[in-house]
């Protein structure tokens, strides 16, 4: 790397030094601030003031009842505009740096895009596409330019050529046994998973870097005790465990998500306890510490972006973990049966798999490319961001 | 620390570890409504009883107008007398269902367990031995693949491809058929085949980086320059070496993939095992089968983290008992 230019030192962020006080925030906490207020009051007068039934958004227009997973959802996807993307934009030298490491990954690249694809799809497509409804009448479509026998379906919404039904653009990846639109069941789940992923990110890192750093800088018994209970939270059968949740008191996607991240973050908390325990033998923390940082500062500034590179690595690889729990019970007619996630879709076409393959095949390649795309992100994130496992490489 | 206090302290750390899970599994069935008391409830109702009285008197046969602290301790008793109760749906004793249900969990577990374990490091370190060639590039591709394919997605596809258009193997799994026939064999093989290919590639991910750091080690050029045969050098010098990282995480992966894969397989190639046992308890609300499934379950991973961890301090010489 003789080509890269050398580091610079002439440009010191001052206010980003001398920001003491607590109430001197951040663009990143102001921004962040005002967009989770106005949430948090939306979501107090849901839950305080509207009464059951009536919509969330109805006094403005549209019926859209927003749950306590869909507040959880915004609020995560805040805290990743504010304190990852934004942070991206205000230091375009290092984005710089990351983006030519990651791009010498080509699947990665292509994995990145597809993650952007279902990103922006289950953001987005419920706006434009709405949720799949039952119509018995025209279930087992074809998906288009496929064709399926006529017995099959009852009323074919495309053109009948030698007893066989063709597929239309109505119905781009074809309809369920309910009549159920494929491809918009398809943009639902999306909507679905990134929920699972995002949410389920938050609390494993919050607890996981919580714990860990409270549990190297307390020390002594407090901390053999700390990391004992990890062990346990480590060896939990978490499946069974829902599985026993689900069947005492059923359970919705918001237990699902708080069941999994709630027993998964003991890899991260291990992680960061042993990364903050090496480096506060460090030089440069104690520098920083006769230099007058509390430990607050140390952890948020040093401890935290050194370790972050292996928490994300770890955080990437955790996601699909969930996805896949969350197919297979869907799969198993456990799940929530309210939502349109992709395991629904693949346990709904599993009867009619001989002769309307479309209906398991289409998400369960989603699901597989999704899954599959974490993994090759998770790789070459460990590259990029990680310079010193480059130098062992060389 | 010496080895045998070491064992001890480690066998009695496994056993507060199940005492804590089985304590919460425990809790949290108490603090729900016990099914059987609203059934008799129910069922008093419907025959113009009193429900309360009928409640109370299904809660005084089950013993649940105890203080909970007794009711815990005869929980544990029975739980580590292996005294697990009656299973309501099965119409016998719910160590006996789990039994059944395990000897056809085996069956195809054994092979999973074994080839998993042989042909992982292997094609691994193989991979290693030939880094960025075709060779490596095909088995990261499989290995991606077989981590990314969800199990049961892939064995529904497999079913259908050779249980219903080829008809190599039945749709539903035949129990008629003897353990250890070529019949036997080629049913289990294709839920074998989704299950190694879903486990095997973290292990060769795994074993072909560790092995990587010790190709161009100082004993392997040695060991070169010595005229040791290419099998021999990597089968003493880089196997063995390789075999300790990847066994911490080897018995940890392998229970994980066990708890879910054993129910999505059994459920979808029609095993009556071990996971399709839990999955038909929790339909048919069988609350004493569910949670000696979910019992057995956890006693087998705090024993086989147990074992992990005792194999890996014999095997490796290097680590001391002081730093675990």
């Amino acid at each position: 790397m003789a080509t890269q230019k050398p580091e610079r030192f002439d440009q010191v962020d001052w206010a980003e030094i001398s920001r003491s006080r607590w109430f001197d925030l951040s663009i990143n906490s102001i921004g962040m601030l005002a967009t989770a207020l106005p949430l948090l009051i939306v979501a107090l007068y849901d839950w305080q003031i509207l009464d059951e039934r009536t919509p969330t958004l109805e006094p403005v227009g549209p019926a859209w009842d927003v749950g306590t997973v869909d507040y959880l959802f915004i609020f995560t996807l805040l805290l990743f505009a504010f304190y990852i993307v934004l942070p991206l934009f205000q230091n375009p030298r290092r984005t710089k740096y990351y983006w030519r490491e990651f791009k010498r990954n080509r699947p990665a690249v292509v994995s990145l895009g597809w993650l952007a694809v279902v990103f922006v799809g289950g953001i987005f497509g419920p706006f434009f596409i709405s949720a799949p409804e039952q119509s018995i009448l025209t279930g087992y479509q074809p998906p288009v330019f496929l064709s399926v026998e006529q017995s099959y379906v009852s009323t074919c919404v495309g053109d009948i050529v030698g007893g066989q039904c063709q597929g239309t653009w109505q119905h781009p990846l074809g309809t369920t046994a309910g009549g159920k639109d494929v491809f918009a069941g398809i943009v639902h789940g999306m909507t679905i998973s990134m929920q699972i992923g995002f949410i389920t990110t938050t609390i494993v890192a919050t607890v996981g870097i919580t714990f860990g750093t409270v549990s190297a800088y307390a020390g002594g018994w407090v901390d053999e005790l700390m990391m004992r209970f990890v062990d346990i939270v480590l060896s939990f059968p978490t499946l069974l465990m829902f599985l026993l949740i689900l069947y005492i008191y059923g359970a919705g996607l918001g237990m699902f998500i708080l069941v999994f991240a709630a027993f998964a973050w003991g890899g991260t908390a291990r992680y960061v306890r042993s990364k903050s325990l090496s480096i506060s033998e460090e030089e440069f923390i104690k520098a920083n510490r006769i230099s007058g940082a509390s430990t607050y500062r140390v952890v948020r500034r040093h401890v935290v972006p050194n370790a972050a590179s292996s928490i994300i690595t770890q955080l990437t690889l955790l996601i699909p973990g969930f996805l896949l729990a969350e197919a297979q019970l869907a799969f198993l007619g456990l799940g929530d049966s309210t939502i349109p996630s992709w395991g629904q879709l693949i346990s709904a076409g599993r009867s009619d798999l001989s002769f309307a393959p479309w209906i398991v095949l289409a998400p369960g390649m989603v699901l597989f490319l999704t899954i599959l795309a974490f993994n090759f992100l998770g790789d070459a994130l460990l590259d990029a961001l990680n310079p010193e496992a480059e130098a062992e490489n060389a | 620390m010496g080895f045998g206090r070491y064992v001890t302290a480690r066998v009695l750390w496994a056993g507060v570890v199940s005492l804590i899970i089985t304590t919460i599994t425990f809790l949290l069935v108490s603090a729900a409504p016990n099914p059987s008391v609203q059934e008799a409830a129910t069922q008093a109702a419907l025959q113009g009883g009193d429900p309360a009285e009928a409640a109370e008197r299904a809660r005084e046969l089950r013993g649940l107008d105890q203080p909970l602290y007794v009711r815990y301790m005869d929980f544990i008793e029975s739980v580590y007398t292996f005294d697990w109760g009656w299973s309501r749906s099965r119409s016998q004793p719910v160590t006996e269902a789990l039994g059944q249900g395990l000897y056809y969990t085996a069956q195809y577990s054994v092979p999973w367990t074994v080839l998993t374990v042989l042909i992982g490091p292997l094609v691994g370190v193989y991979s290693a031995a030939n880094m960025y060639s075709w060779k490596d590039h095909a088995a990261t591709g499989f290995a991606f693949f077989g981590y990314a394919i969800p199990n049961f997605f892939f064995g529904i596809i497999l079913l259908l491809i050779f249980g219903v258009w080829l008809e190599v193997i039945p749709v539903v799994y035949n129990t008629d058929v003897a353990v250890f026939s070529a019949q036997n064999a080629v049913q289990l093989s294709i839920p074998v085949f989704v299950l190694v290919t879903g486990s095997i590639g973290g292990i060769m991910r795994v074993s072909r980086n560790e092995s990587a750091e010790f190709q161009n080690a100082e004993f392997m050029k040695t060991a070169k320059a010595k005229g040791v045969s290419p099998i021999r050098a990597y089968a003493y010098h880089v196997m063995r070496p390789t075999l300790v990282p990847l066994s911490t995480t080897l018995v940890g992966q392998l229970l994980a993939l066990f708890l879910g894969s054993s129910l999505l397989v059994e459920v979808v190639f029609g095993i009556p095992g071990i996971g399709r046992v839990t999955y038909n308890a929790l339909i048919a609300q069988d609350t004493n089968l569910l949670l000696g499934s979910t019992l057995a379950f956890t006693f087998i991973a705090v024993i086989g983290n147990l074992l992990e961890d005792l194999v890996f301090t014999v095997l490796d010489p290097r680590i001391s008992y002081d730093d675990r």
